[in-house]
């Protein structure tokens, strides 16, 4: 049961009956499925609801382990209704990918590096020497002979995916 | 075998030359392949004599669970220095490995939980994340490759340069940049003579996406501006100025080598220049660390062989 199925097509019932277990979910994975359930919602759920959402195959514990880690994230909000709380998303999905990923990063010392990254520290005198090379204006650098080309390739109309 | 056991720990060392050389003179893409393949090698032949010592060491140690036989006369003889070395051996293998395991965990520990935060999100192959730092990675595996680009980067970048870091991270993905990366750092954990391999591949792995991505957008200028921007842009706090006495960091030397003209794709360089002496340099070392690792290792099983009673 993916998050796209489970999420807006207002199938409840047919979730609901989903015959078998699904597979052992990761952590993220059931956080994104409980973030898009409480999206799909009109307004702040109860954990009951969100339970009720997902197909009932959670715990009740469960989902509010999974509220509460949410909330101790920022990715949702509680107010008290009556006697349990009730919920609300604070971000999308990109926003709790974007919390988690920086989570990652930040416990990756930059020292062992395991993902290749983009740039690299700045060593101290590295920044003045890197405005001086960038600084430097197109028509200067094209007058000093060392224009490429294939400068004129047609692969610059490449968009990105 | 004699002191060709000691041999292959300290060959890594005839690598310096190219490793220093290779990033000015090679093509990054041969560069490269040359460094990690020569790491690949030479951290093979040192841990195999490691172990091959640690045998020998291993059986003169009260307790110990191999034959009686191993702990001979004729068995020590074999190693040279034997009570030092074969003792020596037996903690600097289980660094080795605790090093490497270790190593390994944390990759894939990385790798898994930057997946998992990922899982959300619609299955495209970039992911663009809404943070105020700036960053941008290229994550291998997990079924899917995918790059991953903070806004705040982007924000940055104008459309080429963009185009240009897009392009960098795929070529980091289409040519298992993360295999090579992985395979010097494991070498580098195993014989720290390595290590200048590990610096060096880590610089021409990036040199080699930059040089594709140039290729790809068509402009080099523009991936040495996204390059030096997105530097600029995510430089943590200002270091304590030393105007002059460091040596360029990686990034400026990539962008200065965009700025010049795109490299020749390698034919072997002639022997009697420095960086062909360095390379045949390094290959000599490997082909010398390997046979007398291979010849350590024949000796030292005849020799076991002999020495156990059956």
């Amino acid at each position: 049961m993916s998050v796209r199925e489970t999420e807006g097509c207002g199938r409840e019932a047919d979730v609901a009956d989903h015959p078998r277990r699904p597979r052992r979910r990761g952590q993220g994975e059931l956080e994104a499925l409980v973030l898009s359930a409480l999206r799909a919602a009109d307004g702040p759920a109860t954990a009951g609801w969100v339970r009720e959402r997902l197909g009932g195959d959670l715990a009740y514990t469960t989902v509010v382990t999974i509220l509460t880690r949410l909330l101790a994230k920022g990715a949702v909000t509680r107010e008290r209704s009556g006697r349990p709380f009730a919920w609300a998303p604070a971000s999308d999905e990109a926003g709790l990918a974007a919390r988690r990923m920086r989570g990652v990063l930040d416990a990756e010392s930059d020292r062992e590096a395991v993902l290749a990254r983009f740039v690299t520290g700045l060593g101290p005198d590295d920044e003045r020497l890197l405005r001086e090379l960038v600084g430097r204006s197109p028509d200067e650098g094209d007058a000093r002979g060392e224009g490429d080309p294939r400068g004129e390739g047609d692969a610059r109309g490449e968009g990105e995916g | 075998m004699g002191v060709f056991v000691f041999l292959p720990l300290v060959l890594p060392l005839t690598a310096w030359p190219i490793a220093r050389l290779a990033e000015q003179h090679l093509h990054p893409r041969t560069a490269t392949a040359l460094l990690t393949g020569v790491a690949a090698v030479m951290v093979v032949c040192s841990t195999v004599c490691l172990g091959l010592v640690m045998v020998v060491g291993t059986a003169q140690l009260p307790g110990n669970p191999l034959p009686d036989g191993w702990s001979d006369p004729e068995v020590r003889a074999a190693v040279p220095y034997d009570e030092v070395a074969g003792k020596a051996a037996v903690p600097a293998l289980a660094a080795v490995i605790a090093a490497c395991g270790r190593t390994l965990w944390r990759h894939a520990r990385v790798r898994r939980r930057a997946h998992r935060a990922l899982v959300g999100l619609p299955g495209k192959r970039v992911a663009v994340l809404p943070d105020a730092v700036p960053y941008a990675y290229a994550l291998p595996g997990g079924g899917r490759d995918r790059v991953v680009v903070s806004t705040a980067l982007l924000a940055r970048l104008e459309p080429a340069e963009r185009r240009a870091l897009f392009a960098h991270e795929r070529a980091h993905l289409a040519a298992r940049h993360h295999r090579f990366l992985l395979t010097v750092q494991l070498a580098a954990r195993a014989n720290p003579f390595l290590r200048p391999l590990r610096t060096a591949v880590s610089y021409t792995a990036e040199r080699w996406a930059d040089e594709e991505a140039a290729q790809v957008v068509g402009d080099r200028r523009a991936v040495a501006r996204a390059i030096g921007k997105a530097a600029l842009v995510s430089r943590g706090t200002p270091a304590p100025t030393l105007a002059g006495l460091a040596a360029p960091g990686p990034v400026p030397r990539r962008v200065a080598a965009l700025l010049g003209p795109a490299p020749t794709v390698c034919r072997w360089p002639p022997v009697f220049t420095s960086v062909g002496l360095a390379m045949w340099g390094a290959a000599a070392g490997a082909a010398v660390s390997a046979m007398s690792s291979a010849n350590s290792a024949v000796t030292m099983i005849a020799i076991l062989h002999a020495a156990t009673p059956l």
